[in-house]
C-alpha cells in the first residue's frame, strides 16, 4: 500500500471533512421506520433512547464555544472539556468558559483531551502543536523541539497514572511526569506496521493505540509489553473471514471498558471481549455507516461516531442498536432503534446532534455529549437504563435537566 | 484477495534490495571490551628492553586506585565537595581507575579496577586487539590508538584540589611521557610461570580477596599501603632490564619471571613450598599478603578472620623476623639496602589506626528551619550541617535531644497530634519520620529531588513537600508513609504553608519561569486545594525571583512571600537606587491579586529575605534578612494602609520599586546571629525564634521589646574553619555596595538563579551570560563563559569588586576562605544514576555520546564528537570552543566548555541561557552540527542521548 498516500487520505478524511459544510442529511441515510413499530425480537425489550438534546454552537453560545468543529471531549467531574479547531472550552454548571492563544493556549487546534485522575491536570493533544498541560490555569507546552515528544502532530492523548501517552503522526510518545523520561514507540520497538497513530486511550492497566494501517496496539502497563491486534485475513477491501479479528487495520480509535475493547475503523467497528471478536458493518448491523471517525464505550455499550450519525451498540446479547441522526429539515432528530439490521422502532428526538458527521462522543454521568463538524450537543440521560427493558420505550422526558438547558 | 501494491513500489523495493545487497549497511566496528592490564602482559612484558608491563606496574599509574584510600585523597575530596569516599566517587575514579564510565558488560572478567590506571585508559578497550593478535591477524582497526597530549591532560593538569592537598606541581608532558615511555618492537610471548600443584588445600587466594576487607581508611587502608610498597612491585621488578642483567650475572638465563629461584622471593607461593592457587590469585601481584601469612583459602573468610585464634587455627601464619629473613637475606643479586627488621615492620605494620584526616570531624549544626509545639515549650530545628533534628526546650533554652536524619535536612513540620516530626532531607531526597516519644527515626519516605518545605493538611493525613530540583510537590499519605502523587510546581519549589482555614496549601518557587530574552522574571506561587489535593491556581508574582518564605495573615485575607526583584535585564552598572537587586515582600491577596513592596532602604538594603512569619494578632510580620544578619519588623496595618490608599498606578509601578516607602512600615531591623533563615513565632505571639544558620544558634526576639533577648546554642563546633569563614562571606551582603546582595543571592543552595545577566567588563549591552552553578566546580577551570578566569580566586577577586559588588575587594584571607567554601559546595546525588547501572535508554545514549560514525556510516571528526569536548570525569575539556552559538550580541564565538555533572539541574543552557531544555540545545541551536554531529539522529536517539546526559 502506498503509505504516504494513505496518510494523506486519513488526514483528509478527518480534517477536510470536519471542516467542510456537510448537508444536514447526506444521501444513503437509513430509512426511518414509523414510530412505535416494533420489529424482530421486539418482545425482548427496548433500550433507553436519548430523546432530548441540547445543541451548542458558536452562534448560540455567543462565541463562548470558540469553534463548531468539535474534535475532542472529556468529562471531568462536574465539567466537560471541549477541544475545538480554535481553542479549548469547558462546560460547567451550564456555562462555557474558553481559552485560545491570547489566553496562553500554545496552539489552537485541539484533537485530544485527557484529565489526570491523580493530579487533575488537563492534557491536550495539539494538532501540529505538540502537547500541553493545563494546570492551575497555566498552559505548559511540550513540543518536539523543547522536549522528547516525537512529533508535533498529536492526534490523541491519554493519562496513565503519572505517564502521559501521545498518539502522533510519527509514533507514540510516553512521558513519565515524575522522572521526566520520554520514550518513543515506533516500528523500531513496537509491532507497529505504520507509525501514524490516530488515537490513544488508557484504562484498567492497558493502553490502546489506534494506528492508521496498523490496527490496534495494546500496551500492558504491568508487563511493559506490546500486543498487536490486526486483521488476520489481511484483506484491505473486504472482511474475508467475519469475526476472525479486527475488522480492518485502518483504525481510528479504541476504547476499553469493562473488559471489552471497541475499535473503530474506516471500514466498520470491532468488538473484542478478550476471547472473541465481533465485527459490525452497515449492511449487517445497526451501525449507520462503516466510516467511523472514533468510538467510545460506556459499560458494555459501544458508541460509534460515523459520517452519517451516531450509532450506539447498547445491548450486545440482543444486538440492539440506537442510531441518532439529525433530521433533514429543522433542528430535531430521529433515534433509530434496531435489532441487528432490523429497525424495530424510530423515535423522534427533541433537538438532535447538530450534524450527522460525528467526530467524538463522551459520557458525563447519564448524559452523552456529541462533538460534530457543526457543533456540540448534549443528550440528556435522565432516567437512563442499561441494556434493554421488557416494557415499552419510556416516554419522552418532559424537560431538559436542570442547569444545562442553555448556554449562559 | 490481493493487496493493491503500486508497481512503482515494487520496482523501488527491488532497487532498494539490490542497493542493500550491493552496498550493504554501514560497517560498524565491533564493540571492544576492557580486558585489564594483566591480559596485556603476555605480549607486553617480560622481554628485556621491552618490559612494558613491568614499567607500568612500577609506575604511579598502577597505584592510582590504591591511592584513593589514603588520607590525602579524603582531603582532596573534602575540599572538592565530593561527599562520598573517593573510591566511590565517579569524579575521583575518572582519573584514578580504568573504565570508570564503562558499563558492567563492557568489562571482561579479567579486568580489575584495583589495578588503577591501566593500559586501556590511554589505548582504549583492547578485547578486539587481543583477539586479533592472538589469532595472528592484526588489522588496522585492531591496532590500538596512541594517546595524544590532550588525552593525558584531561587528568594530568594542575588541579587546584591536588595542589592544595598534595602540593602537587605542574604536569610536564614531556617528562611524564619519558617516565612511562614504553615503545618497543621486539615483542615476544612471556614464558609460562613454573607449574604449581593442583587441587591441594590450602591454596592461594590472592591479594584481591584480602582487599575486600582491608581497604578501608578507618582500618589503615592496608591494601593501599601494600600496593604502594616494594612488595607489590616485586614480580614486575623481575621484568626489568636491571633484573635480567642481575640474574644473568648469577647464572640465571632467560626470563627471571619464569625462574623458580627468583620467584621464590618475588611472587607469592613459590617459597620453601610451592602452593597451588585459586582463580582469584594473580602472580603479577608479586609479594602478597599470603607470602607472609600463608595460603589463605581456609582463613580468608571474614567470619574466620574476625577471630584471630580461629584464623590461626585455619592456617593463618603470624610472621616474624624469620619469615622476612627467608628473602631479606642479602642473597638477591638485585641492589638492595641492608634489611632492618624493626624499620621494615614499622613501614608495613598493620593493622593501623584510622588514617582519616582530622578536619572531617569539625561539625557545625547549620540550622535552617524550625517548628514549635503548640504549647510553645519545644522547638524542633532542622540542622543541615549535622544532618539532624535538634530538639530544644524553650523554657530552659537547652538542647534536650538530637535525632540523626537524612543528609542536609531543610524543612520540618509536626503532625497535628505532635507525636511525629517530618523532616525533609535535601541531599537524600527523602522525608524522615521522627517519633517524638522515642526521638527515633521510624521511617523514611522517598520524595522528589531536593525537598525543601513541608506541611501537613489540617487532619495530618496528607503531607505536602516542595521538591526544588524536580520542580514539583510530593503528596504523601501520612498513614502509609508513601508518596501518592506528584503535582507539578513551577521552578524550584521551596516554601510550603497552609492557609488558616486549611483549604489551601501555598508553595513558593525559588526560580522564575523561563521568560523571553531581555524580559523580566515571572515567579509563581502554586496553590493546592487540600480537599482535591490538586493544583487549582498558579499565582504569578511578576518581576521577582527567589520567592522562598511564605506566611498567611491570621484571617487568611492575604499571604506574604519573600522575594527578590533582580534587575538582570539592564547592565549591572546601575547599582545606585537598587538597579541590581532589590529585596522585599509580595502580598498575595485572597482574590489572587499581587502587590509588591521592598524592605530596602537607599543606603541599607535588606539582602536575601528568606522567611516570614506573622504574629497571631496580625499586627506584625517578621522577615529574616539572610544577607544582613537581621530580622525586619513590618507593621502590617501600616503596610496595608499604604497599599489601600495608593492608586492602581502606584501599586503596580511605583511602590514595588520605591526605596523610601519601606521606612513607613518597617519599624525596626533587629540584628540576629549570622545568616538568619527560617523563623517561627510563639503561639502566644510573645517571641520570635530565628534559626541563625551560620552561628549554630536560635536567636530569640521579644516581640514586645522588639529586640533580641537571648539565643540558644545548638551545640555546633566553636572553631571557625576557613571553610566556615568562607561560607559566612558567601552569605553576607557586606561584600556589596549598600549591602544589596550576597553571593547567595544569585547562587541559592550553591546553584543557579536561572537568570541571564549583562555584566559590564564585556561591554554594555553585549555578551549576555547565563548564570552558572557553583556545585562541584573545583578543578573545572577556567571560569566565566569567556574562560578568562583561570581560578576561582581570580573569579572572586578584584574584578568581582569592580564589576559586581562595587566595594573593596576581599582581603587575601577572605578570598582564600571564600574560594575554599565555594569549592566544597557539594553536588547533590544524581537522581538519574541508578545503583544497578545505566537504564537501557541511558546505555544507548552513552553509545551516541561516544560514537565516532553517523547513522549513515560517515566518520565523525573528533571535534564533532560529544566525548571530545566533554570527557569524563567532569565532562569538560577545560577549553574554549565555538559551537556556533555566537549571537549578534556576542563579541566572540568561543566559550568555555561547561562541565556536565548534574547538568539536569542547571537550566537554562548555553552561554546566554537561550536553551530552556537540553533538547533545545540540539533541536534549535545546532543547525550546522557545530555543537556535536547530531542532525543525523532520530528523535528517539536524541532522547536516549539526553537520558544519558542527565545521568552524568
Amino acid at each position: 500500500m502506498n503509505r504516504k498516500g494513505g496518510h494523506l487520505l486519513g488526514m483528509a478524511a478527518l480534517m477536510l471533512m470536519a471542516t467542510a459544510c456537510f448537508s444536514d442529511e447526506p444521501p444513503g441515510a437509513v430509512p426511518v421506520a414509523p414510530s412505535g413499530v416494533g420489529g424482530q425480537g421486539s418482545g425482548v425489550g427496548y433500550p433507553f433512547v436519548y430523546e432530548n438534546w441540547e445543541v451548542f454552537t458558536t452562534e448560540n453560545t455567543k462565541g463562548r464555544l470558540p469553534n463548531d468543529h468539535i474534535f475532542a471531549l472529556k468529562a471531568d467531574g462536574p465539567r466537560v472539556w471541549i477541544g475545538t479547531e480554535d481553542g479549548l472550552a469547558c462546560y460547567e454548571d451550564g456555562k462555557f468558559k474558553s481559552w485560545n492563544k491570547k489566553d496562553g493556549l500554545p496552539w489552537q487546534v485541539i484533537t485530544g483531551i485527557d484529565v489526570s485522575p491523580l493530579t487533575g491536570d488537563v492534557w491536550l493533544a495539539l494538532f501540529g502543536g505538540g502537547l500541553c498541560r493545563f494546570s492551575g490555569g497555566r498552559f505548559e507546552h511540550f513540543h518536539q523541539l523543547n522536549s522528547g515528544l516525537v512529533n508535533d502532530v498529536v492526534y490523541g492523548v491519554a493519562v496513565q497514572d503519572h505517564t502521559i501517552w501521545a498518539a502522533t503522526t510519527a509514533g507514540v510518545s510516553s512521558y513519565d511526569t515524575v522522572t521526566g523520561e520520554w520514550t518513543i514507540y515506533t516500528e523500531k520497538n513496537a509491532p507497529m506496521e505504520e507509525i501514524w497513530c490516530y488515537n490513544v486511550r488508557y484504562n484498567d492497566g492497558k493502553v490502546f493505540v489506534a494506528v492508521w494501517g496498523g490496527g490496534i496496539l495494546e500496551w500492558d502497563v504491568k508487563l511493559k509489553r506490546w500486543r498487536a491486534h490486526v486483521d488476520p485475513d489481511g484483506e484491505m477491501e473486504i472482511d474475508l473471514y467475519r469475526d476472525d479479528g479486527l475488522i480492518h487495520i485502518i483504525t481510528t480509535a479504541a476504547s476499553y471498558e469493562s473488559g471489552i475493547l471497541w475499535a473503530s475503523t474506516y471500514f466498520g467497528v470491532s468488538r473484542y471481549d478478550g476471547r472473541h471478536w465481533r465485527g459490525y458493518m452497515d449492511h449487517d448491523s445497526g451501525l449507520v455507516s462503516t466510516f467511523v471517525n472514533s468510538i467510545n464505550s460506556r459499560d458494555q455499550e459501544g458508541w460509534a461516531c460515523t459520517d452519517k450519525g451516531l450509532s450506539a451498540m447498547v445491548d450486545f446479547p440482543t444486538d440492539t442498536w440506537v442510531t441518532y441522526k439529525k433530521n433533514e429539515k429543522g433542528n430535531d432528530g430521529t433515534a433509530i432503534v434496531s435489532r441487528g439490521k432490523q429497525v424495530i422502532k424510530t423515535v423522534p428526538t427533541k433537538g438532535a446532534i447538530p450534524n450527522n458527521f460525528m467526530i467524538y462522543v463522551e459520557f458525563h454521568g447519564d448524559d452523552v455529549w456529541a462533538g460534530t463538524s457543526k457543533g456540540l450537543a448534549r443528550g440528556i440521560g435522565r432516567g437512563r437504563w442499561v441494556g434493554v427493558r421488557a416494557e415499552e420505550l419510556a416516554k419522552p422526558a418532559e424537560a431538559p435537566q436542570q442547569g444545562g438547558s442553555e448556554a449562559k | 484477495m490481493k493487496r493493491y501494491v503500486p508497481a512503482a513500489i515494487i520496482v523501488l523495493s527491488g532497487v532498494g534490495a539490490l542497493l542493500g545487497l550491493s552496498l550493504g549497511a554501514p560497517q560498524r566496528p565491533k564493540p571492544s571490551f576492557y580486558v585489564g592490564s594483566r591480559v596485556c602482559m603476555p605480549c607486553h612484558g617480560g622481554k628485556r628492553g621491552c618490559d612494558q608491563y613491568s614499567l607500568w606496574r612500577l609506575s604511579k599509574h598502577a597505584k592510582a586506585y590504591a591511592a584513593l584510600s589514603l588520607p590525602e585523597s579524603f582531603e582532596v575530596a573534602e575540599i572538592s565537595g565530593v561527599d562520598v569516599p573517593p573510591r566511590e566517587s565517579p569524579i575521583c575514579l575518572g582519573c584514578h581507575a580504568t573504565a570508570s564510565t564503562a558499563e558492567p558488560w563492557q568489562l571482561d572478567p579479567t579486568f580489575h579496577r584495583e589495578d588503577g590506571v591501566q593500559c586501556e585508559v590511554c589505548h582504549g578497550p583492547a578485547s578486539n586487539h587481543v583477539e586479533a593478535m592472538r589469532a595472528g591477524k592484526p588489522t588496522s582497526t585492531s591496532m590500538l590508538p596512541i594517546p595524544r597530549q590532550q588525552d593525558c591532560v584531561v587528568c594530568h593538569r594542575l588541579k587546584d584540589s591536588h595542589r592544595k592537598a598534595l602540593d602537587s606541581g605542574q604536569f610536564d608532558y614531556k617528562t611524564g611521557l619519558q617516565e612511562i615511555s614504553h615503545t618497543g618492537s621486539q615483542l615476544v610471548m612471556r614464558p609460562s610461570a613454573p607449574t604449581r600443584p593442583t587441587e591441594t588445600r590450602p591454596y592461594l587466594v590472592g591479594v584481591s580477596v584480602c582487599a575486600q576487607c582491608h581497604s578501608e581508611v578507618e582500618t589503615g587502608a592496608q591494601f593501599a599501603m601494600w600496593m604502594r610498597s616494594a612488595h607489590a612491585n616485586a614480580y614486575a621488578t623481575l621484568g626489568t632490564s636491571q633484573a635480567w642483567d642481575a640474574a644473568a650475572k648469577v647464572g640465571i638465563q632467560g626470563n627471571p619471571q619464569a625462574n623458580l629461584l627468583c620467584l621464590r622471593c618475588h611472587a607469592a607461593g613459590f617459597g620453601e613450598q610451592v602452593w597451588s592457587s585459586g582463580d582469584s590469585f594473580e602472580i603479577e601481584d608479586g609479594v602478597q599478603c599470603e607470602s607472609c601469612h600463608g595460603p589463605g583459602s581456609e582463613y580468608s573468610k571474614e567470619a574466620i578472620m574476625r577471630d584471630k585464634q580461629t584464623a590461626v587455627a585455619a592456617a593463618l601464619e603470624i610472621p616474624d623476623e624469620k619469615t622476612c629473613l627467608r628473602c631479606h637475606n642479602g642473597q638477591c643479586p638485585l641492589p638492595s639496602q641492608q634489611f632492618d627488621f624493626g624499620a621494615a615492620t614499622n613501614l608495613i605494620t598493620h593493622p593501623r589506626k584510622s588514617l582519616k584526616p582530622p578536619s572531617v570531624s569539625v561539625e557545625y549544626k547549620t540550622p535552617f528551619n524550625l517548628v514549635l509545639s503548640r504549647d510553645g515549650r519545644r522547638a524542633y530545628v532542622a540542622c543541615e550541617g549535622s544532618n539532624s533534628l535538634v530538639i530544644v526546650d524553650l523554657e530552659s533554652h537547652k538542647v534536650v535531644g538530637e535525632v540523626e536524619v537524612g543528609r542536609q535536612p531543610h524543612g520540618v513540620c509536626l503532625n497535628p497530634a505532635e507525636t511525629i516530626a517530618y523532616v525533609t532531607n535535601r541531599s537524600s531526597d527523602t522525608v524522615s519520620v521522627v517519633d517524638l516519644a522515642t526521638n527515633k527515626v521510624t521511617g523514611t519516605i522517598a520524595v522528589g529531588d531536593e525537598p525543601h518545605g513541608i506541611m501537613t493538611d489540617v487532619s495530618g493525613d496528607t503531607l505536602y513537600v516542595g521538591n526544588g530540583a524536580t520542580q514539583d510537590v510530593s503528596v504523601i499519605d501520612a498513614q502509609s508513609a508513601k508518596e501518592v502523587k506528584r503535582l507539578s510546581a513551577a521552578r524550584g519549589a521551596w516554601g510550603v504553608e497552609r492557609s488558616p482555614d486549611g483549604k489551601f496549601v501555598y508553595v513558593t518557587n525559588n526560580l522564575s519561569h523561563f521568560v523571553p530574552f531581555r524580559t523580566t522574571s515571572m515567579s509563581e506561587v502554586t496553590v493546592i486545594d487540600t480537599q482535591t489535593r490538586n493544583v487549582v491556581n498558579r499565582i504569578r508574582v511578576p518581576e521577582t525571583n527567589l520567592v522562598q518564605g511564605v506566611a498567611f495573615s491570621p484571617d487568611g485575607e492575604f499571604a506574604l512571600v519573600t522575594m527578590l526583584r533582580t534587575k538582570n535585564v539592564v547592565p549591572m552598572t546601575r547599582v545606585i537606587q537598587g538597579w541590581v537587586i532589590t529585596n522585599g515582600l509580595a502580598i498575595i491577596w485572597k482574590n489572587g491579586r499581587v502587590d509588591e513592596v521592598l524592605l530596602d532602604e537607599p543606603n541599607s538594603y535588606f539582602a536575601d529575605p528568606t522567611d516570614v512569619v506573622i504574629t497571631p494578632d496580625g499586627k506584625y510580620a517578621y522577615v529574616t534578612g539572610g544577607g544582613i544578619d537581621a530580622v525586619a519588623v513590618v507593621d502590617l496595618p501600616k503596610l496595608l494602609g499604604i497599599l489601600r490608599n495608593a492608586s492602581e498606578e502606584e501599586r503596580v509601578n511605583l511602590i514595588p520599586n520605591h526605596l523610601g516607602i519601606p521606612t513607613e512600615f518597617v519599624v525596626r531591623r533587629i540584628p540576629t546571629g549570622s545568616n538568619p533563615r527560617g523563623l517561627v513565632v510563639s503561639p502566644d505571639g510573645k517571641f520570635v525564634y530565628v534559626a541563625a544558620a551560620l552561628d549554630d544558634d536560635v536567636t530569640i526576639i521579644d516581640t514586645n521589646k522588639q529586640e533580641v533577648v537571648g539565643s540558644i546554642d545548638l551545640g555546633g563546633a566553636k572553631e571557625i574553619t576557613q571553610t566556615r569563614f568562607g561560607e559566612r562571606l558567601f552569605h553576607d551582603a557586606d561584600i556589596t555596595f549598600q549591602r544589596q546582595f550576597s553571593c547567595h543571592s544569585c547562587h541559592p543552595d550553591g546553584n543557579v538563579d536561572g537568570l541571564t545577566y549583562d555584566i559590564e567588563p564585556d561591554g554594555l549591552g553585549v555578551n549576555p551570560v547565563d548564570n552558572r552553578t557553583l556545585r562541584g566546580i573545583h578543578d573545572t577551570p577556567p571560569f566565566k563563559w569567556s574562560g578568562k578566569n583561570p581560578s576561582l580566586s581570580r573569579q572572586c577577586g578584584a574584578r568581582l569588586a569592580v564589576f559586581f559588588t562595587r566595594v573593596d575587594p576581599f582581603t587575601p584571607e577572605e578570598l582564600a576562605a571564600l574560594d575554599r567554601y565555594v569549592t566544597t559546595i557539594p553536588r547533590p546525588p544524581n537522581r538519574y544514576q541508578r545503583p544497578e547501572g545505566l537504564t537501557p535508554a541511558q546505555s544507548r545514549g552513552k553509545a551516541f555520546f561516544e560514537r565516532t560514525i553517523t547513522n549513515g556510516g560517515r566518520p565523525i571528526p573528533p571535534e564533532g564528537r560529544c566525548v571530545t569536548c566533554h570527557p569524563a570525569p567532569y565532562y569538560t575539556s577545560l577549553q574554549k570552543f565555538d559551537v556556533g552559538t555566537k549571537s549578534w550580541l556576542d563579541t566572540d564565538g568561543a566559550f568555555d566548555v561547561p562541565h556536565l555533572n548534574n547538568i539536569y539541574e542547571a537550566a537554562p543552557y548555553l552561554h546566554d541561557g537561550r536553551a530552556e531544555t537540553l533538547e533545545e540545545i540540539w533541536t534549535r541551536y545546532n543547525p550546522k552540527d557545530q555543537h556535536g554531529v547530531v542532525n543525523d539522529m532520530t528523535k528517539d536517539q536524541l532522547n536516549d542521548l539526553i537520558e544519558y546526559l542527565r545521568s552524568l
